[in-house]
């Protein structure tokens, strides 16, 4: 196939994609009009206007407020640990999104004891604390393997310098 | 200052905030990675998600597999847990391409109107299509004023779709970036990020990788510590699923209890019966006529439609010598009618696939013991591959419908 002829069959693809999309979308809102009753849709526009809310404007924003405070603190560290810390940040982070509404809806009461039967306060503690533990292991095998390749690399150097 | 003049601050302070978002892990090519797997996770969750709305609202031509009798408790299961991985899946492809947010001009044309259109209905619907699907599975419904199964059904379709609209928009990019390209040097982060970085640590250092280990490891956390909920072999490692499935009466979780169907006096009346109805035929049999006929056991999970699922042992008398009894045609559709009238779910219909399946029970005893009331003393429906919504509790009625 030539250049030609594999630009007409992306457009195609392309085309084909946004009228099936388009299509699809239109049913989605068929479905909504036909099941849902139109004194709820006030209520799901709001849930979409805050999730773009309370992503763009709050979480994005945060996680590059921290990301600089980090890499701040990283002048005198080395960059590998900063972003060890940084990926731990993020999963803490994410299991305390997703956990504290089952620790708060637990709270508030089920409508029966099978749901959210476990200790997720507790259980969220000792994962912080797991989660810290293998972070410190993996910034002590990053340092130690750091300095035994700077200790490797100085001989190795004055070696290829004799040579 | 002019109006003019105010937009043309506005335009820099944009540009220079996109440009201090630059950073390594900000490319096209992750856009795609990432873009790949979470567009793989919305089709699992789409399909899924349809294969259990039409179990439990079949169009008239619909038949379904019986067989592996763990079909429904593993395709909700990955519903679920392939949901909750979209959440840093989807967090981390928003990162990636963020600073597209602050594109100046912000409208260039009609059409690239319509495309950020598109993408703001795409982000806004997925993210409210993950965040009730799991709030839904703590029960938290307080938190939005709309009917969750409708909304998330409907959501579905405006997700898919505009899944294809976006990779309509963006197959060029997509087309380009599907490989790796061959590694260039690696460019140092440009624009104010950039400065700023090599001032905090003397580097433009990529951390790419790091990115991806990141988004690794969160999808991996949330998926092995709630997934014991759905697959049993994970559960030594469920920490934060909403449900402990070993955790109810008998050792099985309930959605709905006797007391929230109120059913508890006449579920435990020593007036009970079943009736079993084929047009002028009808047949009533009380507990102990049921004790009478021929009692099976089988292995049959529970599994809801929130994900949580756990294998059971079950007795009772086989649905189809039931419906024998009153001559019902082998291809008739059955209509189970629990004593519970104050729900939709008091009554469900089973295709003859089901009720004809040689492991569909009117159970009795759940694990050995009488069934507990709140799983549906004196009599429930247990069938293979269908979710619990639909193995109706505490049975009053069996209509053959014509």
């Amino acid at each position: 196939m030539s250049t030609g002829t594999i630009a007409v069959a992306v457009t195609r693809i392309r085309i084909a994609l946004i009228v099936v999309g388009v299509l699809v979308i239109g049913l989605g809102g068929i479905v909504l009009l036909n099941d849902v009753n139109p004194a709820r849709y006030l209520g799901i526009v709001l849930w979409f206007a805050g999730a773009l809310v309370i992503h763009d404007g709050l979480i994005a924003p945060v996680v590059l407020g921290v990301h600089l405070l980090l890499r701040r603190a990283g002048r005198r560290i080395p960059v590998a640990v900063i972003l060890i810390v940084q990926g731990a940040l993020v999963v803490a982070a994410l299991m305390t999104a997703l956990v504290v509404p089952e620790i708060l809806k637990q709270g508030i009461g089920s409508a029966n004891p099978t749901i959210l039967p476990l200790d997720y306060a507790g259980n969220l503690l000792r994962f912080y604390a797991g989660l810290a533990l293998v972070t410190a292991a993996s910034i002590a095998v990053v340092l130690l393997r750091s300095r035994t390749a700077r200790r490797a690399d100085a001989p190795g150097r004055s070696g290829a310098d004799a040579a | 200052m002019t109006p003019r003049d105010a937009i043309a601050v506005a335009g820099r302070a944009m540009t220079a905030y996109r440009a201090a978002l630059a950073a390594p892990e900000r490319t096209a090519r992750m856009a795609v990675v990432l873009g790949r797997l979470l567009g793989l996770a919305f089709l699992v969750c789409m399909g899924t998600g349809l294969y259990s709305h039409f179990l439990q609202d079949p169009l008239p031509w619909m038949v379904f597999p019986t067989r592996p009798v763990q079909l429904y408790q593993w395709t909700q299961g990955l519903h679920i847990t392939a949901g909750i991985i979209c959440f840093p899946l989807i967090l981390g492809k928003l990162h990636v391409v963020y600073p597209q947010l602050f594109q100046t001009p912000p409208v260039r044309s009609f059409p690239h109107f319509l495309e950020r259109a598109s993408i703001a209905l795409f982000v806004a619907s997925s993210l409210v299509q993950i965040t009730i699907g799991f709030i839904n599975t703590v029960q938290w419904y307080q938190l939005f004023a709309f009917p969750f199964r409708q909304t998330h059904y409907a959501l579905s379709f405006v997700v898919i779709g505009s899944l294809a609209v976006h990779i309509g928009v963006k197959l060029p990019v997509i087309l380009r970036h599907w490989r790796t390209q061959p590694r260039k040097p690696v460019a140092a982060t440009s624009g104010v990020t950039g400065r700023v970085h090599r001032w905090m640590d003397g580097s433009g250092t990529t951390s790419r990788r790091a990115f991806l280990a990141t988004v690794g490891a969160g999808s991996a956390v949330v998926a092995l510590t709630t997934a014991g909920q759905s697959f049993a072999p994970l559960q030594p490692l469920n920490l934060f699923a909403p449900r402990d499935p070993r955790v109810g009466p008998q050792g099985l979780p309930v959605n709905r209890t006797a007391e929230d169907a109120e059913v508890v006096q006449l579920a435990q009346s020593a007036g009970w019966t079943l009736s079993i109805v084929a047009g002028a035929r009808r047949i009533v049999l009380d507990r102990e006529a049921l004790r009478e006929l021929e009692q099976r056991t089988v292995d049959l999970p529970i599994a809801c439609v929130e994900g949580w699922s756990r294998m059971a042992t079950w007795t009772g008398v086989r649905l189809s010598d039931l419906l024998d009894l009153v001559e019902a045609p082998a291809d008739a559709r059955i209509r189970a009618v629990s004593l519970e009238t104050n729900s939709s779910y008091g009554v469900s219909e089973i295709g003859p696939e089901f009720a004809r399946d040689e492991l569909t029970l009117v159970a009795l005893e759940l694990n050995g013991d009488e069934l507990d009331i709140d799983h549906g003393y004196p009599a429930r429906i247990i069938s293979p591959g269908r979710p619990g919504v639909l193995q109706t509790k505490w049975l009053s009625r069996l209509e053959v419908i014509a």
